[in-house]
């Protein structure tokens, strides 16, 4: 073993990566910007109140007793509403659970998300028994959503599933596209009557077939192999799925032209990837981000497409549903903005 | 008296600076239909960006060029041209024939079987029709990107260096079939260090710095720098340019 020669490689790696200034400020940035989205997200534990629906009359004395009683609760906030009003409260998100008190009283509770559920139960039956007294019994708890038995993964694998269509699709589309332009043959295309909408619709339709392929296994895998229970149907699992693919196709045509090798195009994950990841939904609940971040979230396709597809898959709701309809749309607005700035990016030069 | 036919290529004036490198420096150049002209000059003279402007591939900050009489990326666009690129610009992982198939579809041949298999031939390639490029010597590979830039017979043709690696036999078929092209109408406009295959050219400009310094037929070139052969004339010429 030669140290001469060893050094001449070492030396030579060095002083490559010392002109790569991209990669030599990501090697600082990137952790700097992951820990401080880790410390904002779960450093700044939001102990977020659980906000709580009384159904029921108002007006009468135990109701309104209750009502003072649990408001004085730490961590409750709590307002009274009818039991139709209190149960649509409740579906779009605006309530976390509902305290029916028709006859003896009981619980209800989202249920779509289990770290949020138990957070939620916590905190009620806690001041429910303070309420109460130590005599009554605790009210049965009834779910909107899933039910006692749904696990971490039941409100994971959507999210994941999502997650992990746009990180591969991205990847796959930002590296061959750049291969594209380094191989010289992006060159010859351009100097062919072919146009750029041409070519990045010809990419989107290529890498579509692998997208839906890969969608159907993840689905067929999540569902059959780990056993998570889903509630809509298939198809429209498979359209926001789809969906998802097609934003991280564009997005990762547009990001190679930002890139002048593989290196910078993998630099975009920590960039692109990562704060999706803690951002999107898929670990926080939206609504509880710190309110630094959550306008971050409403910047990111991954937030709505984990949206509806927890909409789709835990909840039951029909592709029709207007939740649904608005993330599509707004998904497919990303979709559009970042295919023509894919298209409007080829041409930039990169020497 | 009937109108002239604009040339085919007609640049006038043209300057691109990348960064401080002024790649193209007021360069003027016509070339008539049917012409073959090759542009010789130093390493980094800016032939290729020369080529690439007139391919549409990048936008001159000053001057004008037509190509066909309309801006080359309308000439691009109607499929006009064709473009053989200085390193071979091929899908490694496809077949010589998958590649050809492509370039084809891109250029809207149709029929495109009996085109390719002409290609093929012009470059003496039928043999590794199903052989991914990527398992092709240099040479091969560059004889593939020429038949690709053949397939849709165009008007114009830009070859960056077409015949670099390429053996001696190939090298004369090659310029046997741009004859012929030629002969057909086609217009070749072809970069090129090799003095022999300069010498079959009708016409020569002698590039420097990004400016056209001198200009006109190998002999004429000979003549005018008072040289043996053409070699010393362009040593001579490039140096008084200086
Ligand atoms: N994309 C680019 N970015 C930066 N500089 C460039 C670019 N393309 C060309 N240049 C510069 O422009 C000048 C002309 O380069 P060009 O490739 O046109 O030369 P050439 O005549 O084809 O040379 P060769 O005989 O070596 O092939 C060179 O100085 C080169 O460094
Ligand atoms: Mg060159």
């Amino acid at each position: 073993m030669s140290v001469r020669r060893v050094a001449a490689v070492a030396g030579r790696i060095a002083s490559q990566f010392r002109r790569d200034h991209r990669s030599l400020g990501l090697l600082v940035a990137a952790p700097i910007l992951i820990m401080s989205l880790i410390g904002a997200l779960w450093g700044s534990v939001d102990p977020a109140s659980v906000r709580v629906v009384i159904a029921g009359d108002g007006a009468t004395p135990p109701a309104a007793a209750l009502t003072a009683s649990l408001s004085r609760a730490a961590g409750l906030s709590v307002r009274s509403a009818g039991l139709d009003a209190a149960v649509a409260s409740l579906r779009d998100g605006s309530a976390d659970a509902v305290v029916v008190l028709a006859g003896s009283p009981r619980v209800i509770v989202e249920g779509s998300d289990p770290t949020r559920t138990s957070g939620t139960l916590t905190a009620l039956t806690r001041a429910l028994a303070a309420a109460l007294g130590p005599a009554t019994p605790a009210p049965p708890v009834e779910y909107l959503y899933g039910g006692p038995s749904a696990s971490l993964l039941d409100s994971l694998a959507p999210g994941l599933i999502a997650y992990f269509g746009f990180f591969f699709m991205f990847l796959l589309a930002a590296v061959s596209f750049l291969r594209e332009r380094t191989s010289g043959t992006l060159e010859r295309l351009l100097a062919s009557p072919l146009t750029r909408g041409e070519l990045v619709a010809g990419y989107l339709a290529g890498f579509t077939l692998f997208a839906l392929l890969q969608a159907v296994i993840l689905i067929v895998f999540t569902i059959a192999v780990l056993g998570v229970s889903y509630r809509g149907g298939i198809g429209a699992i498979f359209v926001v799925a789809a969906g998802v693919a097609t934003i991280a196709v564009a997005l990762g045509l547009l990001v190679s032209a930002y890139a002048r090798n593989e290196l910078q195009a993998v630099q975009f994950i920590p960039l692109v990837i990562l704060p999706q990841g803690f951002l999107s939904g898929l670990l926080v609940p939206v609504d509880r981000l710190p309110d630094l971040l959550r306008p971050l979230a409403g910047a990111m396709p991954l937030t709505y497409a984990i949206e509806a597809l927890r909409a789709v898959m835990v909840k039951g709701y029909p592709l029709g549903d207007g939740l649904v309809l608005r993330d599509l749309a707004i998904m497919a607005a990303f979709g559009v903005a970042a295919l023509v700035g894919a298209a409007l990016s080829i041409r930039r030069e990169v020497a | 008296m009937p109108a002239m036919p604009s040339p085919a290529i007609q640049a006038r004036g043209v300057t691109k600076t990348f960064g401080r490198v002024r790649a193209l420096a007021g360069l003027d150049l016509d070339v008539a239909r049917g012409e073959i002209v090759g542009l010789l000059g130093p390493n980094g003279s800016g032939k290729m960006t020369f080529i690439r402007t007139l391919a549409g591939l990048i936008r001159p900050e000053s001057g004008s060029i037509e190509v066909l009489g309309r801006s080359p990326s309308r000439a691009v666009a109607d499929g006009q041209v064709g473009y053989m690129t200085q390193a071979a610009a091929l899908y490694g992982e496809l077949t010589v024939e998958e590649n050809l198939r492509f370039f084809a579809a891109l250029n809207g041949v149709r029929a495109a079987g009996p085109r390719i298999a002409d290609a093929l031939a012009t470059v003496d390639l039928a043999d590794r029709r199903t052989s991914p490029v990527n398992t092709l010597s240099g040479g091969m590979r560059s004889r593939v990107s020429l038949a690709a830039a053949l397939l849709h017979a165009p008007s114009v043709l830009l070859l960056d260096e077409p015949t670099v690696g390429v053996d001696p036999v190939q090298r004369r078929e090659f310029w046997n079939h741009f004859r012929s092209l030629a002969a057909a109408g086609t217009t070749i406009l072809v970069s090129s260090h090799v003095m022999d295959e300069a010498s079959r050219c009708d016409r020569l400009g002698l590039i420097r710095d990004g400016a056209i310094v001198a200009e006109g037929s190998a002999a004429r070139l000979v003549e005018r720098a008072g040289a043996a052969d053409l070699e010393s004339a362009f040593l001579i010429l490039a140096e008084a340019s200086r």
